[in-house]
């Protein structure tokens, strides 16, 4: 039964693979991967040098690790106060118009934060229309974390929520029933029956998520990196598209991609242990 | 929905007289607290996510002079125009790219859902041989690519350039999409299938029959999410049939819309003087994003209606 | 080639190790940098035409800059330059960028071109914002069509110099000195052009939209509205005067800034050259000489100081245009191709008062000759397929011939019009398309295969025409030929990221946005040139083209 699955996979992802060996040349495209240039690890002694490197992966790191913090719960938590709506009518109301922010491109997400919240924008020119202190948020590189964070929540929450929603419609009523019938008050039923049905759904998210805190939305910094410096916002996929990509060093960037390859599947078997740890499946049983 | 909460009111309506049709006669009237603070936090949401929405659509309808005004996108309306929905539907190539589109959303949809759908079940039996091994294969391709040029080899080899299979067979499996199906299959049917296996029934039957009407819900997730993809993607178009403008499916054909003269490097040439092209209106550009989302708000009720499906299942197998 | 590209994917990966071993470190020869004598040899001689007399005349400044003929109207009696069809009924396909809608295939338009070329030719444009995809995926499958457009600002990225004779055909033993003769309305192309098309000391690039008056770009303003408030654009005359403009105009309260970016259409103001310059018979990058920091040090004041807009800040450009149509920005840096009747039609749409200024260049210090370098005389060249056939190689000349037909002409208007009274009609004296024209003719696709050098033309806004002439005209005597002009360099991959300097490019950005002091951007320069390849750069351009080469003047 897995066959056709595994037999695409080997075709159109581990076909291609030979492409990881430009990581290990200094790749000509012209020349094709088979006759460019050997560089061993060089590519990889250049990245480790580099400053920049370093601090392209300690702020992908940052914001990784900040979104995980700030943005994960949140689809679980607006499932639940969604579920927990009674009316219909209103409950699709509110479902169907969450999610549509998702299929927002980053450039239009991005202009309508300036276009309100940017130094020209309506909240700044309001302050100053009234002589008050002007709020720099789009530019500030302090709040950037913040910044697009918020971003994320408003663009993808609502989108989030889908795979919680069907996991909370597979839990079984009569539960519910049986425990009010039992006394079971709103969060006791919540704790003792919503939380257990939806855990494994969260718990398979949450290392999946962890397995991509090294891919924190390429675009999103590609278009803001200018307005607050690359120092703050540079991260390892805007590194090595700037590095790798536009000026032509294309084995730099394929020993960078590489490189966050290795360290992404560490991070998700690490995660898929502690689950394991825990005493859940994670990605697949012990 | 309607139908279980009547088979609960018949067991409990003394407890809740006066219980509205929508809430389950054994739950407790919210408290006034409680409500505000949910219609507040509810409200706030909405309005968030309302408010950029409305701008869209207000701009899209908005004129030349409007948008001039406003100095980009209009928050308040002022003055009216279809034209730039006009524009773009009475655009030829706007009805071959639909048609396109469509076939290649049903087709990869239709495909993805049945090699995932096998593949999270094969992996979801407990004893399945090697399940272990295959899923790590599968997580694997999740981090690591091989790369643009040479997955477009790849495909160009065997002979994917300018045909449609080509935008749909390199991305027919999201190892995502099979791992969230897989913990589904995994949990919700487990007594149901052991209860089956002592009736004698194969793996075959047990899935047609047991697991995908149990798990209605998730299954329409995970089409929704492949359609999606499928509706939204521009980047293979762009690999596969860059110049075959007859072939490209409407999100590549609204793209051109919105990148209308945003790149052309005016600085770089005198010479350009008359070639030098207008940019997209912001009008255009935010018809093409509300265009965008019609098919989804078209489609998404369908989905809705499964999640209460999996309810009305859950209630009656439980 | 095909099939032994696939063999060679799929049987490396079956078996990688060997194949890899017996294939590795093959070292490829590029076409290379031009040589003085060589390059001579192979270019085509020039000769020029000009059918029709221009309304405002060219005007020569120094260093073979001149400006473009201007003309306020279209003649009315169009002469045919080309005799016959020039095709002889061979089928090919070609392939050009195209920043719009394209129109539909086997549209009435193409027929009635395919029927005066006499060739059927397949017009596929590609979405111009992402060519710099599309065409190295064609490269890398050699799937590249009969006729491909290849921008220069993307020679680095397409390596055009590495595609030159491996899958671009050769055309000098076609063009060369009087050869070219047989194509006259190719030989009209000014020779600087050709230059830009030629890799190795042989020619490739046909080249379209050729001018003697390319440069980066000027500063412009609202004229409209400076002049309302009392104030000419003559009135700046160094970099105080506008830092004093910027602050007269500035009124942040009412949402109206004075500048959008102008970094790069600036800093020529300080004497600092595009990227090298020779001084003593050493070479110099722009990055070590002191008027590069002055220069930064005027735009970091400037953005401190709360006179650029917050949005240029925040490096959002996307609505750059809007900004300056509605006011909201005065002045504003950019290419001088968006002077122009469509830029005009937009913002009259937006302001009826609308008017598009530039300054005249000056030098910062406001007492110099200011000096503005040249950039290579065209960005827009196409290329043949090295698949092709001598007689058909000659055959798309012919037809490339046909494209190149001067302005006025028959063909020309065939070229940019279509057909009259199908695709446009003439009105008051002004060809003005029809829906059909609209849809099918003005998505550029022709020109951008072959086109005749260009010309200021602007039918129905002549202020635009006049404007645009006259500071041409004003400006023709500070432009100056700079180092390794129209050379075509190609650099080992190995000195790309040196090139870039992306590190240094991020920290002027950061400086001239008021984010960062100059001294990190000295910082940044220093780290660059020891670790970031620069010293190596200059000793690879000293060693490779400067000491072998000289600098192309």
């Amino acid at each position: 039964m897995v066959v056709p699955a595994i037999v695409l996979l080997l075709v159109f992802n581990y076909a291609p693979l030979f492409g990881l060996l430009t990581a290990f040349q200094y790749y000509d495209p012209p020349a094709g991967v088979w006759n460019s240039d050997w560089a061993g690890f060089d590519q990889f002694r250049l990245l480790f040098a580099d400053p920049l490197f370093w601090g392209a992966l300690r702020n992908t790191l940052y914001l990784g690790l900040v979104q995980l913090v700030l943005f994960f719960p949140i689809p679980i938590a607006l499932a639940l106060l969604l579920n927990s709506v009674l009316s219909v009518r209103v409950r699709n109301f509110i479902q169907s118009v969450v999610y549509l922010p998702h299929f927002f491109s980053w450039v239009l997400v991005i202009t309508i934060f300036q276009q309100m919240l940017g130094g020209a924008g309506a909240l700044n020119q309001f302050l100053r229309s009234h002589d008050l202190q002007t709020w720099d948020i789009t530019t500030n590189p302090g709040t950037f974390v913040l910044l697009v964070t918020s971003q994320v929540v408003w663009k993808e929450a609502g989108w989030g929520i889908v795979v919680f929603l069907a996991a909370l419609s597979a839990v079984n009523p009569g539960l519910y029933e049986a425990a009010a019938v039992d006394g079971a008050g709103p969060f006791r039923r919540m704790w003792h029956i919503t939380l257990p049905g939806l855990r494994t759904v969260i718990v398979l998210m949450l290392v999946l998520r962890l397995g991509g805190t090294l891919s924190v939305g390429f675009e999103q910094f590609l278009i803001q990196r200018d307005a607050v410096g690359h120092e703050t916002a540079e991260v390892l996929d805007t590194y090595a598209f700037y590095y790798g990509i536009t000026t032509g060093d294309y084995s730099l960037g394929a020993a960078a991609g590489l490189f966050k390859s290795v360290i992404s599947l560490l991070l998700i078997w690490g995660a898929n242990k502690l689950a394991h740890f825990f005493g859940e499946d994670g990605l697949y049983r012990r | 929905m309607t139908k279980v909460f009547t088979i609960g009111a018949g067991t409990s309506a003394a407890r809740a007289p006066r219980a509205r049709a929508d809430r389950p006669p054994w739950q407790e009237r919210p408290s006034v607290a409680g409500q505000s603070a949910k219609g507040l936090s509810l409200g706030g949401v909405l309005a968030v996510m309302l408010v950029p929405l409305w701008i869209v659509v207000v701009t899209s309808l908005a004129t030349p002079g409007a948008v001039n005004r406003a100095g980009g996108l209009v928050i308040w309306p002022d003055g009216f125009t279809l034209q730039a929905y006009r524009e773009i539907l009475t655009d030829p190539t706007i009805r071959t790219a639909l048609i396109v589109s469509l076939g290649i959303t049903v087709a990869g949809t239709a495909l993805s859902m049945v090699v995932s759908v096998l593949c999270a079940y094969g992996l979801s039996r407990p004893r399945s041989p090697g399940h272990r091994l295959i899923l790590v294969l599968l997580i694997v391709t999740m981090f690591v690519s091989g790369g643009l040029i040479p997955t477009f080899l790849v495909v160009t080899g065997l002979g994917g350039y300018g045909q449609w299979w080509a935008l749909i067979l390199p991305n027919a499996v999201s190892v995502f999409n099979i791992l969230v199906l897989r913990s589904f299959y995994a949990k919700t049917s487990a007594e149901l299938i052991d209860a089956a296996r002592m009736d004698g029934a194969g793996d075959w039957r047990i899935l047609r029959s047991v697991v995908l009407p149990t798990s209605r819900a998730v299954t329409a997730v995970i089409a929704l999410f492949y359609a999606v993809g499928y509706w939204n993607s521009f980047f293979t178009v762009m690999l596969y049939m860059p110049t075959d403008s007859e072939k490209w499916p409407l999100q590549y054909v609204l793209l051109t819309y919105v990148n209308r003269g945003a790149g052309m490097p005016g600085s770089v040439n005198a010479g350009f003087g008359m070639a030098h092209a207008q940019t997209a209106p912001l009008s255009t550009q935010m018809a093409v994003v509300v265009l965008t989302l019609v098919p989804l708000l078209i489609v998404y009720p369908f989905v809705q209606k499964n999640f209460r499906a999996g309810v009305l299942t859950g209630a009656v197998k439980g | 080639m095909r099939p032994e590209l696939n063999r060679r994917s799929f049987v490396a990966l079956a078996a990688a190790t060997p194949l890899l071993a017996a294939c590795g470190g093959a070292a490829r020869q590029k076409a290379g940098t031009n040589s003085r004598a060589g390059l001579q040899a192979a270019l085509p001689s020039h000769v020029p035409s000009s059918p029709v007399k221009p309304d405002i005349p060219s005007v020569a400044g120094g260093a073979g800059a001149a400006t473009d003929p201007a003309f306020l109207s279209y003649p009315s009696n169009q002469a045919a330059t080309v005799q016959g069809t020039p095709g002889r009924g061979g089928s090919y396909t070609a392939v050009t960028p195209l920043w719009g809608t394209v129109p539909p295939a086997g549209n009435s338009f193409y027929e009635a071109m395919n029927k005066a070329l006499g060739v059927t030719l397949t017009m596929k444009p590609a979405d111009g914002n992402n060519y710099n995809t599309i065409v190295p995926t064609m490269t890398a499958a050699r799937r590249l069509p009969d006729w491909i457009q290849l921008p220069t600002w993307w020679n680095a990225i397409f390596d055009v110099g590495g595609l030159a004779g491996t899958q671009l055909a050769d055309l000098t033993p076609y063009l060369a000195a009087d050869k070219i003769k047989k194509y006259p309305n190719l030989a009209a192309i000014p020779t600087g052009a050709w230059q830009t098309g030629a890799w190795g000391d042989k020619l490739y690039g046909i080249p379209s939209f050729s001018s003697s008056f390319v440069i980066a770009g000027a500063v412009f303003h609202r004229r409209d509205i400076l002049e309302a408030r009392g104030i000419t654009a003559g009135q700046v005359r160094s970099a105080d005067d506008l830092m004093n403009l910027g602050k007269e105009l500035t009124d942040a309260k009412r949402g109206v800034w004075a500048f959008d970016d102008v970094w790069t259409y600036l800093f020529p103001a300080w004497d600092v050259p595009l990227t090298w310059d020779v001084r003593d018979g050493r070479l110099i990058h722009k990055y070590e000489m002191p008027q590069f920091f002055e220069a930064l040090d005027w735009h970091h004041r400037m953005a401190r100081a709360g006179y650029l807009h917050p949005d240029a800040v925040a490096g959002q450009n996307a609505n750059a245009d809007t900004r300056f149509y509605s006011g909201k920005v005065l002045i504003s840096g950019g290419g001088t191709g968006a002077w122009n009747l469509t830029d005009h039609q937009s913002g009259t749409a937006a302001d009826k008062d609308y008017r598009r200024g530039a300054f005249d260049f000056f030098a910062a210090d406001g007492t110099s000759a200011p000096r503005v370098a040249m950039g290579p005389s065209t960005n827009v060249i196409s290329y043949l397929s090295d698949r092709l056939k001598p007689d058909q190689i000659e055959e798309l000349l012919a037809v490339a011939d046909y494209l190149a037909a001067p302005f006025g002409s028959a063909e020309y208007t065939m070229v940019n019009f279509g057909v009259e009274g199908v695709h446009f009609t003439m009105k008051d004296g002004v060809p003005t398309a029809t829906e059909d024209g609209k849809k099918f003719v003005q998505a550029m696709t022709f020109p951008f295969l072959a086109s005749p050098p260009a010309v200021i033309s602007n039918p129905g806004a002549g202020v635009v025409t006049r404007d645009y002439a006259a500071w041409q005209a004003a400006n023709v005597k500070s432009l100056y030929k700079p180092v390794f002009w129209n050379m075509n360099i190609s650099m080992p991959r190995s000195l790309s990221g040196a090139s870039a300097a992306q590190a240094v490019e991020d920290a002027v950005k950061d400086c001239y946005h008021g984010r960062t002091k100059v001294s990190e951007v000295q910082a940044a320069v220093s780290t660059w040139k020891t670790s970031g390849g620069g010293d190596r750069l200059k000793q690879w351009m000293t060693g490779n083209v400067l000491d072998k080469y000289g600098t192309g003047q």
